[in-house]
């Protein structure tokens, strides 16, 4: 299709507005790591000298330096927590989208309601419970709390997702020929896609995200301080006094990246799957 | 429903796999040792505490090794982690790097022990009368002062050729260089958090006054304290203030301080070193003086910070505990953490040796007779807690003081600290 | 549904069927349901407990139950209900903005005629970035001391913006909008993606225009992944503490309901008011979503038809 110049020119307005919109605050968290420390307070949007020390020092040390083990941590625990969210979910989804039972209401009710409880009340009590089950500072620790306040969202998405897929068509590609695995793989599936992915993002980027559990449940990077409840205990480099700004920007700024990774990955397959023609005709 | 079965079975497998992993990440983990004495404190960014701990681990000949378990870098979130685990009486912690203002709570609740008799004696000899103050708890010793912090008036002696000595004539200093363009802003701590309740603290001490003057009286002599309040509005009011100053902290007044935009600030010695460092320009006209006095002819009360260490109630190596407490707190390692970390020592007699003058060049004797004159913040209540979030509801944002007529903050602030020492309301 | 004169057998195999199928719902509920009860079970209903009590963990040795009176105190101070105002006032404007921003990115991100993987990951980045690290870098840029808003062409080089409550409010509005819009456009662009071109071609065909097609095709059938985005963007938004307690603390008559219940419950160590308060909290966040379910309608699946 033909596009005007002046469509071009919109979009790219447009474009460059909604990034602008979307970066800014980023650049300038990428600014404030690349400053050194005394001048984090000049009020500059462009640093008067760019400097790595801030990021240097973050890896100093190797496996002992103040982010590395909390970032593995971090990725391990909010990979782990994404995979048995989405499949926890999906099992719960299908059969609340597909199936009839009693106690479905009741059951997306419930999950809703335990989401909603306020995160600060439940960490004494899950401190308490945690070091009694042994399970205090590692990775299960962590894990079973973010399922619990995730598996609300996942499953409301999810069911939202898979009501919308006409399960009709599996019958038609059956009836074509496709045995029932087939018709599941080639034609549920991609109809699921969006769905599924889009979850797993939200999902994943909560357990990123997440300071309340991390800070309370863990105590060492050694077990499964992930990186948010790291960066608490980061020291200016004097005193006490001093917030360490720029070592948390720089951090910030590195921790961002598995993130960009794994969007990247997903954004794709959430769009790719209407496009494959299974719907049409 | 054979499709379902098929496909749910490769999930179920896949669940079991992860689960599996899952259980296995969840393994690992040591044992502790029967003479390791974990020691919870923040990380001290000059490393003095570590030096002092591996210096007396040594010293003790394996009766002991002190680990460190740390907390987070700010006061409330240390606070927030040590409370948890001292509700839960946790046998893991042995050694409390206690801030000041946490004894009358700790002990209230029976999470610290007291000191007693010999090792009373030894751990409080020679000791600053003020710091020892923070450690006590009805009278009685609940922790082993270690190292103190007080603040000083630090200002441009290149803009006036005399530091003030009250706040009000710093004002009109400030006020004076601001309008002949050469910058006379004044720095203070004024955010909503203990920094500002550190500092009414100092200046209602200053005024003649106390906050509490028991775990449960109240004192706040009217006339004092509205004199006190009224010198935060007519601050936060005048053309010297800074004008972040309702979200002013310690680091942010350092900051502009070493901007060059300021000619007063009232800080922690801390200030010094950073601005040899960071600018130099600024640090060479940088003096210090003694915290400002509200009337001319009464003693100013300088704030009073520190650590002070206190053995967990539920440590399972109390003895030890002690003995580590005792062998940390000695004059060697005082100095050792000045030299490391510029946290001023709490033993008086150190105050006379030369390498605490070379830490604290030019004004030894300022910081010395700052930390004797100063008044602790009311630390002997077990409700300081709630005290810190009513005095900060009062008083935030300083802006909102009439300095002409402080009554209504007088009454609203009254009200609040009653409510705090009843443990009652919300705050 | 009678039974009909119909042979037995095939209502008996009727049944068996929904009974097999109602199994298979509850066993594969039954992982998802069991991991949500396990960790909330028991801190729920502790807190419950606790709320009813007069328990502070600083004085050990003193309260015991105290039945409602918690609640009276904490429904009868005048800060909850300044809380809650500030809180209502945060979430109904930060959603109604997010809303209608996040519905205009992901039309851009589902319709961008170029760069669009850029486009969309550059837009995910501010949710992905941690919580407390963008507060933080907000809440410096708007310094008029340290950040670079006040040094901008049109603004006042000493404006405090948060040394007064609106300004201040202002701030906490942008950088909650910024940070979680990405959220709603994420869900809303799935959304868009499972409406079939198909009806756009066909109504064009017809004759409707861009405006119509989108108030008659889109909208209603992205209801579902409409619902589902504010539902939760509501009650988050409702809970908001981090944004809010990093760039006033709560001061300036900016506190939200969440950093209540935090001084009382970490603060002041006060478990009761601290409990009554979340309890509190909680209750309001179901009223919410009841709302959503009763006046917004059908997205609660299960009240729907049985699409087979």
């Amino acid at each position: 299709m033909q596009r005007s110049s002046r469509e071009y020119t919109i979009w790219t307005v447009g474009l460059v507005a909604l990034l602008a919109f979307a970066l800014l605050p980023v650049l300038w968290i990428v600014s404030l790591s690349l400053k050194r420390p005394a001048q984090v307070g000049d009020g500059r949007f462009i640093p008067q000298e760019v400097t790595f020390q801030n990021y240097n020092s973050l890896f100093e040390g190797g496996l002992d330096s103040p982010l590395l083990r909390p970032l593995i941590n971090s990725i391990g625990i909010a990979l782990i927590a994404t995979v048995i969210a989405i499949v926890l979910a999906s099992f719960a989804a299908y059969a609340i989208a597909r199936l009839d039972f009693p106690g479905k209401t009741a059951i997306l009710a419930g999950a809703l309601a335990v989401a909603m409880f306020p995160p600060i009340s439940t960490v004494g009590p899950l401190f308490d419970m945690w070091r009694a089950l042994g399970i205090y500072d590692t990775y299960p620790g962590l894990i079973i709390p973010y399922l619990t306040f995730s598996l609300p969202l996942a499953i409301y998405v999810l069911v939202a997702f898979f009501r919308e897929i006409p399960w009709d068509l599996e019958q038609a590609a059956q009836v074509d020929g496709a045995t029932p695995f087939q018709a599941y793989r080639k034609v549920i599936v991609p109809l699921a896609a969006p769905g599924v992915f889009t979850a797993a993002i939200l999902v994943f980027i909560f357990c990123w995200n997440d300071f309340v559990f991390a800070i309370s449940l863990t105590s060492s990077p050694e077990g499964a301080q992930t990186v948010p409840a790291a960066l608490a205990f980061f020291t200016g480099d004097e005193s006490q006094f001093t917030a360490p700004t720029a070592s948390i920007s720089a951090a910030a700024v590195l921790v961002t990246i598995p993130i960009i990774i794994f969007v990247l990955i997903f954004q794709r397959r959430i769009v790719a799957g209407l496009t494959s023609g299974a719907v049409k005709g | 429903m054979q499709r379902h079965r098929s496909s749910l079975a490769l999930v179920a497998a896949l669940a079991a796999v992860v689960g599996l992993g899952l259980l296995l990440a969840g393994c690992g983990g040591g044992g502790s040792d029967d003479n390791t004495l974990r020691w919870f404190i923040f990380n001290e960014p000059g490393g003095g505490p570590q030096q002092a701990a591996r210096q007396c681990s040594q010293q003790s000949n394996g009766r002991y090794q002190i680990e460190f378990d740390f907390l987070p870098a700010d006061a409330d979130g240390q606070r927030e982690q040590l409370v948890r685990r001292l509700g839960a009486e946790d046998s893991t912690i042995d050694i409390i790097g206690m801030d000041v203002i946490w004894t009358g709570e700790f002990a209230n609740a029976g999470w610290i022990e007291e000191w007693t008799g010999q090792q009373a004696d030894a751990v409080s000899q020679g000791v600053f009368d003020s710091v020892l103050e923070t450690a006590r708890y009805e009278g009685r010793l609940y922790a082993a002062p270690i190292w103190t912090n007080t603040q000083l008036l630090w200002y441009r002696s290149d803009r006036v050729d005399q530091p003030p000595e009250t706040w009000d004539e710093m004002i009109e200093e400030g006020v004076r260089l601001e309008e002949n363009g050469e910058g006379g802003r004044i720095q203070v701590q004024a955010d909503r958090y203990e920094g500002l309740v550190v500092w009414a603290n100092a200046l209602i001490a200053s005024a003649g006054t106390e906050i509490l003057s028991g775990p449960e009286q109240i004192d706040l002599a009217e006339g004092p304290t509205e004199d006190a309040l009224a010198i935060m509005g007519r601050i936060a009011r005048s053309p010297a203030a800074a004008p972040d100053i309702s979200t002013s902290d310690e680091d942010s007044g350092r900051l502009a301080f070493q901007d060059g935009g300021s000619a007063f600030m009232v800080n922690y010695p801390f200030v010094h070193p950073s601005a040899k460092e960071e600018a130099p320009n600024v640090f060479k006209n940088m003096d210090a003086a003694p915290y400002p006095r509200v009337e001319a002819g009464r003693q100013s009360a300088p704030p009073l910070g520190g650590i002070n260490l206190a053995v967990s109630s539920f440590s399972d190596n109390k003895e030890l505990a002690f003995e580590a407490i005792e062998c940390l707190i000695q004059p060697e390692n005082q100095i050792a953490i000045a030299e490391a970390g510029g946290l001023p020592p709490v033993l008086e007699e150190l105050y006379d040796r030369p390498v605490i003058e070379e830490i604290y060049p030019g004004f030894v004797e300022i910081l010395r007779e700052a930390i004797e004159t100063a008044v602790p913040r009311p630390s002997q209540s077990p409700a300081y807690q709630d005290l810190s979030l009513a005095i900060q509801r009062s008083l935030h944002p300083p802006a909102d003081i009439d300095p002409e007529d402080p009554a209504p903050t007088y009454d609203r602030l009254r009200d609040y600290v009653q409510q705090a020492v009843d443990v009652e309301g919300l705050l | 549904m009678e039974a009909s004169a119909e042979p037995v057998a095939r209502t008996r195999a009727a049944s068996d069927r929904t009974r097999s199928e109602r199994r298979l719902g509850w066993m594969l509920c039954a992982p998802a349901v069991i991991a949500m009860l396990l960790v909330t079970a028991y801190p729920i209903t502790y807190a419950f407990v606790l709320s009813m009590q007069d328990i502070d963990l600083r004085f050990p040795g003193e309260g015991g139950f105290v039945g409602l009176d918690n609640y009276v105190t904490v429904l009868t101070s005048s800060l909850w209900w300044e809380d809650l105002f500030n809180t209502a006032f945060i979430t109904a404007v930060t959603v109604s903005i997010e809303f209608v921003l996040g519905f205009a990115i992901a039309l851009v991100m589902y319709r961008a005629i170029f760069a669009r993987g850029v486009v969309r990951v550059s837009v995910l980045i501010p949710y992905g970035i941690i919580t407390v690290v963008a507060a933080f870098s907000w809440f410096y840029a708007f310094d008029p001391e340290s950040g670079f808003v006040n040094n901008l062409p049109l603004v006042d080089a000493e404006k405090a913006w948060f040394g007064d409550r609106w300004s201040a409010f202002t701030v906490i509005i942008l950088a909650e909008v910024w940070k979680t819009t990405p959220f709603i456009a994420l869900l809303l662009l799935a959304g868009l993606t499972t409406i079939d071109e198909g009806l756009y071609e066909a109504a064009k065909v017809d004759g409707a225009n861009a405006v119509q097609r989108f108030f008659r095709i889109t909208l209603p059938l992205m209801k579902p992944a409409i619902v589902v985005a504010l539902l939760f963007r509501t009650l988050d938004a409702f809970r908001v503490f981090d944004t809010v307690f990093i760039m006033t603390g709560g001061g300036q008559q900016t506190e939200s309901l969440s950093i209540l219940g935090y001084n009382q419950l970490i603060s002041r160590l006060n478990l009761g008011l601290g409990s009554a308060v979340s309890v509190l909290i909680f209750l309001l966040v179901l009223t919410i979503a009841f709302m959503f379910v009763r006046f917004l309608g059908a997205s609660v699946p299960g009240r729907e038809r049985e699409a087979r």
